[in-house]
């Protein structure tokens, strides 16, 4: 193992001396991913915790092999391959181009900034190039990728000061980029098939679309609960298994890199407006007015949004207070854009970009708390 | 008596904890005064290289305060006046002599020191050379003679990691302890709070004027700042004094005895040594004659304090004045290959992101591996949970490095020392330095006045 250590030494120091510098980053990120730096400590404290930002970040990655997994399989079922393993090879290689695409794209971007700003590539990149594939639909022209991810990490993220620093939560800055851009391809009837001319309707449009009882509308379209909970059904490759999510969820929470704080409050927040609006809405209401609370939790992104983009610790609110009122907004956000506005039968990533601006504003009201309350204690 | 739970905290499950048995060492040959360990200080020396000197014998003054007296712990000749960068002195060492001869000092009977007044017993300690071991919140310094705090704290709680026991360090030494306490009530209108875990002897229980407190919870609930957080909280332009239990002990017995004392019992702590105990030495002593030899400084790290908030010296280094205990622990010999997925059986770490979270707690050798790189910041919403006082603490840093002085002095900064924030360094995953934020934060506010 030594020489391959001093290999990637060598590289690296003959990189930063040729005129090819600005590579230089990506060699180091190699070489970090295959030995740790190795650093000692500086000043006291002396001794530090295992944890780093590869560890942080590899946690959210494993969380998502799940659904990775599922997305693999479902996106082969749904364009109507037989048998398990070519279903998940099919889908396997729908997705796999995105990823690459995504990655190719945005580390070369972090690659250059990294350069100009003269630091490491940061890890958090390694997430997004995840996330962002799995939001989008198995049929998502590749160069729309490639636009997309250029246009989140220099907007989203690098004209703030690069990560630490971004408002907005990138893989959704990216996805929203190709929703207003492209919206043929990333909404409607026809994208989430991964077959030429097929058309078929998510149940988040099955309801928007109905005419009478929102359950009935999902059954008629062959969605029962258990179905959109195991989550073999069209949509965002990622998002449609809430089985699969939820798997993710239980690893984030035991291991502590998300904030049960956030997750609980945007469930606590979506589930109740879901259930006042079932309230009011009354015995004969139509379309999504007519959709049981438990639903919205099974269909469209709220979930896998819920679990993997709310809780990204840069652009959600900072404070312990401060996290309960941005997962409040959010689910509050996601299930009145549901409801109420049939532009936008899918309100997560509205609702999450939303709650992502008003984080600092959030986090501001309870900075003023704490100052207010030490004036009068202190 | 107060009862205060924390449930914040952080106890890091290092090992190399020092048994409760006093082994004797060899007599230091060499002993040091370092400036260094006093924040802020600015010396004026009065004595130079080849001087003789003699226990009690004054090496340097403050220079802004020339009351401030520092003393030579021993007799001998002063060997050698060692400047860093800018030619700031960074130690004076004095070889110690075959005589131990003394400066005569006042003596006190113990009916005595009940009877002082503010004026006399500040003049007693600063001739005796006690002075600096009083020091002032905000903004961590030596007390400033003739101040007057609103209350001085004592923190009998030993927290931080491996830390020296306080009632092994102080077996026995009740009576200089309470003598030393009626001295302190003199300086001061306000009460002088003495806090207690239970860990603690019972006869602390019995010493009189004081107001009792006890404290449970990890680190750092032994920390100044996080007990004057929930006894008596500071507010903007107050002032408190606190010294350490056994600095107590040792003006007892120095104002009784009439010449310098400079013994303390000190912890040899830390993974690296192969036996942790505590053995009999005295202020500024040369460690070498109480490490092991063979033990390179080189492949282990040599700490005068605790291994968070402890200063790295070398095998020929001193112990600071203000510490009780000595660390070592391994310096990082080797990269790991793919560290950062390997599922980390013996990792050591708050979070529940490896393994060994999940195995029973065992104290773990930690080496000074950084264990990362530098990152940008991502607030991750943790390091409230090991800091127990409402505190924001990424907010509180925020403020520092924009260096908005007035936010920085609203979301309390005048509150918390750097040592408050050694655990949010600890468990940061970007690896931030929150310590040395805060420090620099102090020295802006000190600037700003």
């Amino acid at each position: 193992m030594k020489f391959l250590d001093r290999f990637l030494t060598n590289v690296g120091e003959s990189i930063k001396k040729s005129p090819v510098k600005v590579v230089y980053p990506m060699v180091e990120a190699i070489h970090t991913m295959f030995f740790t730096p190795g650093h000692a400590t500086r000043q006291g404290p002396h001794i530090r915790d295992a944890i780093d930002m590869k560890r942080f970040m590899g946690i959210v990655i494993f969380a998502l092999i799940p659904v990775i997994l599922v997305a693999c399989y479902n996106t082969g079922l749904q364009a109507q391959v037989d048998g398990f393993w070519p279903a998940f090879l099919f889908g396997f290689l729908k997705l796999l181009p995105v990823i690459i695409v995504t990655y190719a794209v945005g580390l070369g971007w972090e690659m250059i900034f990294a350069h100009i700003r003269g630091h490491a590539i940061n890890e958090g990149f390694l997430v997004t190039g995840i996330l962002l594939p799995l939001t989008l639909p198995a049929t998502i022209p590749l160069w729309q990728v490639a636009v997309a991810v250029t246009f989140a990490v220099i907007i989203g993220k690098e004209v703030f000061g690069g990560t630490g620093m971004n408002l907005l939560n990138p893989a959704l800055t990216a996805r929203a980029f190709l929703f207003f851009t492209y919206p043929g391809d990333i909404s409607g009837d026809r994208v989430w098939v991964a077959i030429d001319g097929f058309t078929g309707a998510t149940p988040l449009s099955a309801v928007a679309a109905a005419e009478d009882n929102a359950v009935s509308a999902l059954e008629s379209a062959g969605f029962g609960w258990n179905d959109m909970f195991l989550g073999l059904i069209p949509g965002s490759m990622g998002e449609t298994s809430t089985l699969a999510i939820l798997i993710g969820a239980v690893i984030l929470l035991i291991t502590g890199i998300a904030s049960w704080r956030i997750m609980a409050a945007t469930l606590l927040g979506g589930y109740g407006m879901a259930l006042i609006i079932s309230f009011f809405a009354g015995e004969n209401a139509t379309g999504m007015m007519s959709l049981p609370a438990h639903y919205h939790l099974v269909m469209g992104g709220f979930m896998f949004g819920l679990v993997f983009m709310t809780t990204d610790p840069v652009s959600a609110a900072g404070t312990n207070t401060g996290k309960w009122v941005y997962g409040v907004l959010i689910g509050v956000m996601a299930i009145l854009i549901r409801t109420f506005n049939p532009a936008y039968p899918e309100g997560m990533m509205l609702a999450i970009l939303f709650g992502n601006v008003f984080s600092p504003l959030i986090d501001h009201f309870v900075i003023q708390a704490n100052i207010k309350r030490r004036l009068r204690h202190g | 008596m107060g009862q205060f739970k924390l449930k914040r905290g952080y106890d890091i499950p290092l090992a190399g904890k020092a048994e409760r048995r006093l082994e004797s060492a060899h007599r230091p040959l060499r002993v040091a005064v370092l400036p260094i360990d006093f924040r802020g200080l600015r010396p004026a020396l009065k004595i130079e290289e080849g001087s003789q000197v003699q226990r009690g014998s004054v090496l340097f003054v403050d220079k802004r305060r020339p009351e401030i007296k520092f003393l030579s712990p021993k007799a001998g000749t002063v060997s050698k006046i060692v400047r860093g960068e800018r030619r700031i002195i960074q130690r004076i060492i004095v070889d110690v002599g075959p005589e131990d001869s003394a400066v005569e000092m006042p003596r006190y009977a113990e009916g005595e020191l009940k009877t002082l007044t503010r004026e006399q017993a500040t003049s007693a300690l600063l001739d005796a050379g006690l002075w600096p071991a009083l020091r002032q919140r905000p903004y961590t310094r030596i007390a400033q003679p003739g101040g007057s705090p609103k209350a001085i704290f004592i923190s009998a709680v030993d927290s931080a990691p491996l830390q020296a026991e306080t009632d092994f360090i102080l077996e026995s030494r009740q009576q200089d302890f309470q003598l030393g306490v009626n001295v302190l009530s003199k300086l001061c209108d306000g009460p002088i709070h003495l806090s207690v875990s239970s860990k603690t002897s019972e006869w602390f229980t019995g010493i009189e004027g004081v107001d009792m407190h006890s404290f449970h919870g990890r680190h750092p609930s032994g920390n100044i700042s996080v007990q004057v957080h929930h006894v008596d909280r500071m507010k903007s332009g107050e002032l408190i004094w606190y010294i350490s239990p056994r600095h107590v002990a040792q003006i007892g017995k120095i104002l009784t005895q009439g010449s310098y004392a400079a013994e303390k019992i000190v912890a040899l702590t830390g993974p690296s040594l192969s036996d942790n105990y505590y053995v009999k030495s005295i202020e500024g002593a040369d460690i070498s004659c109480f490490i092991p030899q063979g033990l390179s400084d080189v492949t282990h790290r040599f700490i005068s304090g605790n291994v968070l908030t402890g200063r790295k010296t070398d095998a020929a280094g001193f112990l600071s004045y203000y510490d009780e205990m000595v660390t070592v622990v391994p310096e990082v010999q080797e990269k790991r290959f793919f560290g950062w997925v390997q599922p980390g059986f013996k990792a050591a770490s708050w979070w529940p992101a490896f393994v060994s979270w999940f195995l029973p707690r065992k104290p773990r050798v930690i080496n000074t591996d950084l264990n990362g790189e530098d990152r940008a910041f991502v607030a991750t919403g943790n390091y409230e949970r090991v800091l127990p006082m409402d505190i924001l603490p990424s907010h509180l840093c925020k403020a520092i490095l924009v260096e908005d002085v007035e936010l920085m002095e609203q979301l309390g900064i005048y509150e918390v020392a750097p040592e408050d924030f050694s655990l949010c360094t600890y468990i940061c995953p970007s690896k931030i330095e929150f310590e040395s934020i805060i420090e620099s934060g102090t020295i802006l506010m000190e600037k700003e006045g």
